[in-house]
């Protein structure tokens, strides 16, 4: 839970800059780098309605305009609508009623459903939407007011369109039509190709698109606008009846201003998405079409790859002095795990050209759509100085791989002396020292920065041709918040 | 369900219209008649743990940022569609900065990945939506009010005229009406400022706005009690209630009134063409949609059309205004639907191009709006 609701006191460094904390991390097992969710390719998977949990093809929910076609949200506060049934007593006429009693004893009193809002209050009947006989579905649909006119000028505008187009081939094709030698039939005769059609009794060649273009009536001006109501000077105002932004934009169609207009709005629709590493294509996370299911079938996350880093305490930084850090660093991996703490300015700089093979080059410069120099703009510089430097060890440390069972057994191995404070099966926690520069002014943040290199064994079975290179040296950069600079 | 996308693959797949503004951000399908989504232009920013909005930028990486942030949030929460390899078609006020322009083009070209996008600018689109050939379009949206003449589908582009009065001068304006009325200061949030111009605002006619500036007033329209949560009520008076959009009305010296701007873009148009704009305007915006607003545009252009500076330079007497194919909000908007759904997003400027040249054309540029150099002369003659 410490995860959701507090602040994020240690902060990963992504590949792109960002700084994020290992739960909003992603870890690429291809580029064996760290993502994060500014630097991958989101997409939509598949489509749900969150109410329902009914799962919906993208083809259907295209055509439902993203809607469920069951659930609703109340257009007042936008809450769940719930179905409510009722008995209804089917009306019988007058005459009929009078005349027989076993008549009325035969009709069975109906279940009429209406939908009903349990925060607000607000029903379908204070509309005056008709009560349904069925459940769900069959509520009446508005259609939007401008539609017809939208069309008129759709149609309108699609027929210019395609006259240009038109145009412009005619254009083309007499730029390079040779006139023979020979006298063609129509200049004999003196007829023309829209002559010809013409007496012919055919419609002429571009009918189409030019009766759209001439039968349509462009908006007309008026001199007249709308006035303000004659009473609104006298009449007390009902705030109540009103609309606020919020009710009237939920319903961009439509956008009511009278509460009395409001109509029940269906459900949109959630995705579920998966992700993509944008330098290998390869997906970081994808989740189960079930929409009830909250597991993924990948979910590369950086909290089961990365060593993590959490800060156990720390004495306040005193400018010019010295002061204890205690962290703690856990395997999250299967395999055991060789990790060494550096300063950031030792960092091996990050060598870009690794020796490749031929065709792999020869398929990147074919590859012209993927042009990775675009990705720039998606490049952060992390801000990384702080008045705090951690003082790494040299030695290095090892972690047991991670082991579920190891998670009940509760003695620590305490080692005496060193910087290991003590170890339990794959976490260790160290005692380190923290170095607050001279110039460091007093109630400032006193983040420190520190480097880890650490061994990763691949897992991924690795492709037939290539060599099987599984243990890698990776590198990762976290900042550690440690309070104030103290006075 | 692949079958069916791999009949979407063959057509081409249906273009999204973007509208960023100031307050609202309209967002929908090229060829739909309202867009699917008008949300508040801001979005849940975790790092800084409060909503923040698109248009509050310092620097050009920030500015990147906020627009990932809010376009994710509008193609994975509301229109829920892969913005990959899908055209977009923006829709901008021709006087964008260039910053936001340019950034804009690198989040949907790079981190969207989008595979066009065509620039449109909002006088223009509004004017499709009408279908006339001149129109002069008054767009009042949150911070400012713009006056464009399109005239053939081309913008007079000497004629804009741009002021801050809009959306903020009303709220302004109204918050300050609210501490006259209730003897304190109140600081309001916006929010509740803009749901109480909303729900009770209106704009007085000529007469009764002249009358306000005397000692004695008109007999004020009814006040009315505004609930707060968490506390007192206050007062809304019938003079705020109709006051509040005065300052879009007052005229001072700089002659920057609302209804000055139309006749000064009016003035600076070709003769030929200003008879025809004055009986072709359309008053669009968000802003537009208030009670009575048009009515006194009307009959304050018709006042001031026969008062000097004007009354000897502009010898048109007849104002005639336009009703649009879809609410005022969304005017530019539709027309931003219309205009892609029409020809087929073929004058978006395609990904590989600007990732070529790396730029936009944009109308202030000479590289954009220089004539083509004149050929040079063969040396032997």
């Amino acid at each position: 839970m410490a995860y959701l609701t507090q602040p994020d006191y240690v902060k990963y460094v992504c590949s792109c800059g960002q700084l994020k904390p290992i739960t909003s991390l992603y870890f690429c097992r291809h580029c064996l780098k760290i993502r994060c969710g500014f630097c991958i390719c989101h997409e939509v998977d598949s489509h749900y309605c969150a109410n329902c949990l009914e799962n919906m093809p993208s083809s259907e929910a295209r055509l439902k305009k993203n809607r469920c076609s069951s659930c609703f949200d109340c257009p007042s506060c936008f809450h769940t609508l719930s179905t409510r049934a009722t008995l209804a007593q089917p009306r019988q006429p007058v005459a009929d009623a009078a005349g027989g009693d076993t008549k009325v004893e035969n009709k069975q009193p109906k279940k009429m459903y209406y939908l009903s809002c349990f925060n607000c209050r607000w029903t379908s009947r204070d509309v005056g939407i008709p009560d349904q006989p069925v459940a769900s579905g069959g509520w009446p649909e508005r259609t939007n007011p401008f539609t017809t006119r939208f069309n008129q000028l759709l149609d309108y505008y699609k027929a210019i369109a395609q006259q240009e187009k038109q145009e412009k081939l005619e254009r083309e094709r007499k730029k390079f039509a040779i006139r023979g030698k020979y006298l063609t039939l129509t200049d004999k005769t003196g007829l023309t190709g829209a002559m010809a059609r013409n007496i012919a009794g055919l419609p002429s060649s571009e009918s189409g698109s030019s009766a759209t273009i001439a039968n349509f009536t462009p908006s007309q001006a008026s001199s007249e606008v709308e006035e303000l109501p004659e009473d609104i000077f006298t009449k007390d105002v009902n705030l109540k009846l009103s609309t606020s932004m919020a009710q009237r934009l939920a319903s961009p169609a439509w956008q009511p201003i009278s509460v009395s207009r409001l109509h029940p709005l269906a459900k949109l629709l959630s995705v579920k998405r998966s992700q993509r590493c944008r330098a290998c294509d390869h997906n970081l996370t994808k989740p189960e079409y079930n929409p009830g299911s909250i597991k993924f079938k990948i979910e590369l996350l950086a909290y089961y790859h990365v060593p993590e880093v959490k800060i156990i305490s720390f004495e306040s930084a005193k400018p010019g002095a010295k002061s204890a850090l205690l962290l703690k660093l856990t395997n999250p991996t299967g395999h055991e795990m060789r990790m060494q703490l550096l300063r950031p300015e030792d960092l091996p700089p990050d060598d870009k050209e690794e020796p490749k093979s031929l065709d792999k080059s020869l398929e990147k410069s074919l590859n012209l759509e993927k042009d990775t120099s675009l990705y720039q703009w998606m490049q952060r510089r992390p801000v990384l100085s702080g008045p705090c430097t951690v003082n790494a060890p040299s030695t290095e440390l090892t972690l047991a791989q991670r082991d579920d069972a190891a998670e009940y057994d509760d003695d620590a191995h305490h080692d005496a002396g060193g910087i290991i404070l003590w170890r339990k099966s794959n976490k260790l926690a160290l005692r380190l020292e923290v170095e607050t520069s001279e110039s460091a002014t007093p109630g400032t943040e006193a983040n420190a920065t520190l480097a880890l290199q650490y061994s990763y064994r691949n897992t991924v079975p690795p492709a037939a041709n290539a060599q099987p290179h599984r243990d890698h040296t990776l590198y990762t950069v976290v900042t550690l918040q440690l309070g104030l600079v103290a006075g | 369900m692949a079958l069916y996308e791999g009949i979407a693959l063959i057509q081409e797949k249906q273009a999204v219209v973007l509208d960023l503004g100031t307050d609202y951000t309209k967002f929908g399908f090229t060829g739909e008649a309202a867009p699917r989504c008008i949300i508040r232009s801001e979005f849940w920013c975790t790092s800084e743990r409060r909503y923040k909005r698109v248009h509050d930028y310092h620097t050009a990486e920030e500015l990147y940022d906020n627009l990932v942030h809010m376009l994710h949030l509008l193609y994975f929460r509301h229109v829920l569609v892969n913005p990959k390899e899908r055209k977009v078609v923006v829709v901008e006020s021709l006087l964008t900065p260039t910053l936001f322009r340019e950034t804009l083009a690198k989040v949907l070209f790079t981190h969207y990945e989008v595979s066009g996008v065509m620039w449109a600018d909002s006088p223009r689109l509004c004017a499709i939506t009408l279908g006339t050939p001149i129109a002069l379009i008054v767009s009042i949206g949150a911070r400012e009010a713009e006056v464009c003449a399109v005239v053939h589908a081309s913008v007079v582009l000497h004629a804009i005229q741009s002021q801050p009065i809009a959306a903020r001068a009303i709220h302004d304006e109204l918050s300050r009406l609210l501490d006259e009325d209730n003897n304190t200061e109140l600081h309001l949030p916006d929010h509740i400022i803009e749901d109480i111009k909303v729900k009770a605002c209106f704009v007085g006619p000529r007469e009764r706005a002249l009358q306000w500036l005397e000692d004695k007033g008109p007999t004020p329209a009814k006040s009315v009690q505004y609930p707060l949560s968490g506390r007192a009520p206050i007062t809304v008076s019938g003079r705020s209630r109709e006051l509040a959009a005065e300052p879009l009305f007052t005229r001072d010296n700089e002659l920057a009134s609302l209804p000055d701007i139309v006749l000064q873009c009016i003035i600076q148009c070709p003769i030929d063409a200003r008879r025809a704009l004055a009986e072709n305007i359309l008053v669009t915006g968000g802003t537009a949609s208030m009670l009575g607003l048009k009515a006194r545009l009307a009959h304050e252009l018709r006042y001031l059309v026969t008062q000097p500076p004007y009354s000897d330079r502009l010898y048109v007497r007849e104002f005639k205004f336009h009703k649009s194919a879809c609410h005022d909000n969304v005017c530019a908007w539709t027309g931003g639907a219309l205009a892609a759904a029409a020809d087929g997003g073929a004058r978006a400027l395609p990904r590989d191009v600007f990732t070529r040249s790396r730029r936009l054309r944009d109308w202030p540029c000479l590289l954009d709006n220089a004539p083509p150099h004149p050929r040079p002369r063969p040396a032997n003659l």
